[in-house]
């Protein structure tokens, strides 16, 4: 299975997390891989988002590691770790409300060096990528919109759009098609296997099932705060205790 | 007149009278030439201003214009409210004292002196208080005011407690009135100086960032912005010029008591002034100040030291947070769009926003749609 895979880009070892007496996160132990697009799948509750932010930094867990491409970033701050490469979006989307659209993306952009900081934000090199990105998810003609004044499935997009602008290596998307219409869930998956076809990986929390299965190479099963499955879609979809865990069997 | 280009572009989006008050129009020295204008009108209070009282009175004013002003590159621009900027006022107050009256050095050198130590120490304050947001900031900020309070009344033999220690003048040949008006001249150079410092940041990257901290912390830290470090540098620039503003007022005043340099009622009245003129706005702090401290001098005038300006105070803060979160300057910016070239009454106007939005939305709609491809988009953007 490894082999076929290929390359380990993310893996915890007994990452644990828990809030009071919740084990929201509990001795997770995973592996998701470089190029592919992952996905993570489990009931609501079963500690997705908190692995997340365990993971991308925003919490810190209680015990165990997180390797991300063989270097050990558990406790690092989330800039450094966004900054190493990873990329990430919110289970509710968020977004820069007062910002423009066009802002959204120039502000994730790393200054080379502190003095750059003290530049003005609109590089036209900068403004042009950004353009760019706007263009390929479809927003490019509300760049001078406040993203407030977009509508929830755009600003979806422009969380995207944004976490790209960051130039990751991997992205981690929480329920991306959360809350938005099928023509744009659509569009996101089409995105999503678009850039993974030019080489970003994947990390996809979902419990939408069947956008799951056609999207993902590999799938993760959570229950209670840990992996109860791993597979293609197609194996961990037969899976017992996978069944056991939706169906409440 | 609308159409659908309008609609591409969001309602909000600004006649260039809203930009010039915002302090952010698309020019890159219009900005610039606003405050010129600005400080170029203030400079004539001197000639209008009656007698003595009235020229103090503008002093005073200006100071809490420069110490507004500062306190919103850090409060406005990355949204922690400090009440304890104060401490740095006061600081920077007791620190040039101190070296006026221990030293030979120059009194405006004391105060740069002063501000520079005031600013480093305000970063190992800022260290360990911007660890925490929200309230928490607000109450370890009105902590540090109340223990600097302590420390300077009770160190009775360097700050001379609460008797009082009395600051020579820098001018001491000059009569009271000229007194005033140079203060009044220096306390223009520092606004100047505070505007154009904050025109800088708001205007650059760093500046960008501290808005998306604002806006979203958490998001900006997940994109790579650190945050901690922004924050940081950002408090240390703001309280490094509230310490000159200390320094200036120490040798304008020329008497400190702690229960007036650390003062934490007026501590919150400077950022209910930036919240009233409006902390988005360049000069938003600058116009909360003249109306605030207009406000303070007429009641102590005419009531006397009582405790009604609290009141006062009080409930303005409460009629701005309810009525104009942005402050007054987004109220004015409201009103001149709807007055603007665009529309001649407001009822047609408000129909022509019902409409745009209208169309924003059909807009929005078929974007969503897979069909609808980016190139109709695009057709109706031209
Ligand atoms: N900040 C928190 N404080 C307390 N409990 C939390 C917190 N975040 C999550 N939980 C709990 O942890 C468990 C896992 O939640 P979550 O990670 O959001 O699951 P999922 O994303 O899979 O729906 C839930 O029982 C939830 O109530
Ligand atoms: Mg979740």
């Amino acid at each position: 299975m490894t082999e076929e895979l290929g390359a380990v880009a993310l893996r915890t070892e007994g990452l644990s997390k828990s809030f009071g007496g919740v084990h929201a996160v509990d001795n997770a132990t995973t592996e998701f891989y470089a190029g592919r697009i992952n996905g993570l799948i489990g009931p609501n509750g079963s500690g997705k988002t908190t692995f997340f932010n365990c993971v991308t930094g925003m919490i810190r867990p209680d015990a165990g590691h997180v390797f991300y491409r063989d270097r050990d970033i558990t406790r690092w701050q989330p800039h450094r770790i966004a900054r190493a490469g990873l990329g990430r979006t919110f289970q509710l989307c968020r977004v820069f409300p007062r910002l423009t659209v066009l802002d959204n993306l120039l502000v994730a952009v790393h200054p080379p060096h502190p003095l750059a900081y003290l530049g003005r934000p609109r590089v036209a090199s900068l403004v042009e990528r950004a353009r760019g990105i706007l263009a390929r998810v479809g927003l490019d003609h509300l760049e001078t919109a406040e993203a407030r004044d977009v509508s929830y499935g755009q600003q979806k997009l422009l969380e995207l759009a944004a976490a790209l602008m960051a130039g990751p290596d991997m992205v981690m998307l929480d329920e991306p098609a959360g809350g938005v219409n099928p023509a744009l869930i659509e569009r996101i998956a089409v995105l999503v296997t678009e850039l993974n076809a030019e080489g970003t990986t994947f990390l996809v929390v979902e419990h939408n099932m069947e956008f799951m299965m056609n999207l993902c190479d590999h799938v993760v099963v959570f229950d209670r705060g840990a992996p109860i499955a791993a597979g293609s879609a197609a194996e961990v979809q037969q899976n017992p205790l996978v069944l056991e865990a939706y169906l409440g069997v | 007149m609308r159409n659908a280009s309008d609609t591409s572009t969001p309602l909000r989006r600004g006649s260039s009278a809203v930009q010039a008050l915002r302090g952010a129009g698309s020019g890159r020295l219009g900005p610039f030439a606003a405050i010129l204008v600005v400080v170029a009108v203030l400079a004539t209070w001197p000639l209008l201003a009656g007698n003595p009282y009235m020229l103090s009175a503008g002093v005073i004013v200006l100071n809490f214009a420069v110490f507004a002003t500062a306190w919103n590159l850090m409060g406005g621009l990355t949204g922690y409210v400090s009440l304890g900027h104060i401490a740095f006022f006061g600081l920077g107050s007791y620190g040039t004292g101190l070296l006026v009256i221990h030293s030979e050095i120059n009194a405006f050198v004391a105060v740069m002196a002063a501000a520079v130590v005031v600013g480093l120490l305000s970063l190992l304050v800022g260290w360990a208080a911007l660890r925490v947001r929200g309230a928490s900031f607000v109450i370890v900020t009105i902590a540090i005011v109340l223990v600097m309070l302590l420390v300077f009344q009770s160190w009775r033999s360097v700050t001379g407690g609460s008797t009082g220690l009395v600051v020579p003048r820098p001018f001491p040949d000059l009569l009271r009135p000229e007194h005033h008006r140079v203060f009044f001249y220096i306390f223009l150079g520092l606004l100047l100086l505070v505007l154009v410092s904050y025109l800088v940041v708001d205007r650059s990257r760093f500046g960008q960032a501290l808005k998306a901290i604002r806006e979203d912390e958490d998001k900006a830290q997940s994109l790579g912005i650190p945050t901690a470090m922004l924050k940081l540098a950002a408090f240390g620039i703001s309280c490094f010029l509230t310490a000159i503003a200390g320094g200036v007022y120490a040798l304008w005043f020329g008497d400190l008591d702690p229960i007036f340099q650390f003062d934490v009622v007026l501590s919150a009245q400077i950022a209910l002034m930036a919240l009233l003129g409006g902390v988005r706005y360049l000069f938003g702090p600058l116009v909360g100040a003249i109306v605030v401290g207009s406000a303070l001098e007429y009641f102590l005038l005419n009531f006397g030291e009582t405790q009604f300006h609290l009141v006062a105070t009080g409930l303005l803060l409460v009629a701005v947070v309810l009525f104009a979160p942005d402050g007054v300057l987004a109220l004015a910016a409201q009103l001149i769009r709807r007055l603007g070239p665009s529309a001649t009454s407001i009822r047609e106007e408000s129909a022509a926003e019902v409409r745009a939005q209208q169309d924003a939305r059909a807009l929005a709609e078929r974007v969503e749609e897979p069909g609808a491809d980016a190139t109709t988009d695009r057709e109706d953007r031209r």
